[in-house]
């Protein structure tokens, strides 16, 4: 990647981002939120973190090659889960993740 | 200035960034330098663009020959979830200046998001401490960027393995939000929408557009419980 081309993805690229970082946030600060809007920014947590976690673990053709290796995600999944629920620590669930993940793999 | 306490505590709360940033910095340095960017150039990218799922995708399109439209097109859609982020947090900078809240708004990811949010619905959080755990995360991931380009093919870190820390993050913030009925309804909805999407062959919006399902979702549930409640 030339240095022009490499400008020209990092200006555009990080307009965007910027954009979508910072412009809902000044668009909604300073202002009196209805109840109803409070309500539904509260939703964006658990909705957020779900879909984020769906992404990374499902997809249509996961299960195309047999219930291995996509089953290791599934199983090493549910092991942060307990670990999340015990300990509330996300230093451990990475950990615990990571472990888990590679052992299946492993085996 | 930031208090040197909340130094401390945003940094105790951004360790498992830090070295989910280095497990999985250090391989997208290397693909980076596949492509011939140099430490400089990756170090740019990662304290002005900072994005762990962009700045795999540069490389990988462009090592599929893709245009750079279509480059910038995709990864700025990836993007798009930002905004949930940005109007989620928006309630909890309603007391700070413009500067600590665009600086703090400016450097979030998806992983400091996620710890800044449940510190706040804890209490004893701040945007100054919020920024911080940005900062520390931003540094760990510039960081082991360069390391990446530098010394990257003695370090081999398989990135499935690595990438699944991040994973693990999420699902401990997912399993540490409270447990009501409108939450699970967020959350089943929102991963529904992430596979459709995926199905329909919409992988780039699929985060946001599966979080806005599971939004709406949660937020029809508990119009339609409020309504019935006064009637």
């Amino acid at each position: 990647m030339s240095w022009e081309e490499f400008w020209i993805i990092l200006v555009c690229c990080g307009i965007t981002m910027l954009i979508c970082r910072v412009v809902p946030l000044f668009a909604l600060k300073g202002k009196e939120l209805p109840p109803k809007m409070i309500m539904a920014l509260n939703l964006i947590p658990p909705a957020a973190f779900a879909a984020l976690v769906a992404n990374d673990i499902l997809s249509p053709g996961m299960f195309a090659s047999g219930f291995w290796p996509a089953g290791a995600v599934i199983i090493a999944a549910l092991v942060v889960v307990l670990v999340a629920v015990k300990t509330k620590s996300l230093l451990l669930c990475a950990v615990a993740g990571v472990v888990a993940y590679a052992l299946l793999l492993a085996i | 200035m930031i208090p040197h306490a909340h130094i401390k505590d945003a940094f105790i709360a951004a360790v498992p960034i830090i070295l989910g940033y280095v497990a999985i910095g250090v391989p997208c340095g290397i693909l980076c330098n596949e492509i011939g960017l140099n430490a400089l150039q990756v170090f740019i990218l990662s304290a002005l663009f900072y994005s762990g799922a962009g700045q795999f995708m540069i490389p990988n399109l462009y090592l599929t020959a893709t245009p750079l439209s279509s480059i910038i097109a995709s990864v700025s859609l990836v993007n798009t979830r930002q905004m949930l982020y940005s109007a989620s947090l928006a309630p909890e900078c309603q007391s700070s200046s413009k500067l600590l809240s665009f600086f703090f708004a400016a450097t979030v990811t998806d992983e400091s998001y996620g710890v800044s949010i449940a510190k706040f619905k804890e209490g004893e959080w701040s945007v100054d401490r919020g920024l911080m755990v940005n900062l520390f995360s931003q540094t760990s991931w510039a960081l082991s960027n360069v390391a990446g380009v530098l010394v990257g093919s003695v370090l081999d870190i398989p990135l499935p393995i690595a990438s699944f820390a991040m994973t693990s993050i999420f699902i401990c913030l997912l399993f540490t939000q409270k447990l009501s009925a409108a939450n699970v309804i967020a959350a089943a909805f929102a991963m529904i929408g992430v596979f459709v999407c995926k199905l329909l062959g919409f992988a780039g919006a699929a985060i946001i557009i599966g979080a806005l399902a599971g939004v709406a979702c949660a937020f029809a549930y508990l119009m339609v419980r409020d309504g019935r409640r006064r009637s």
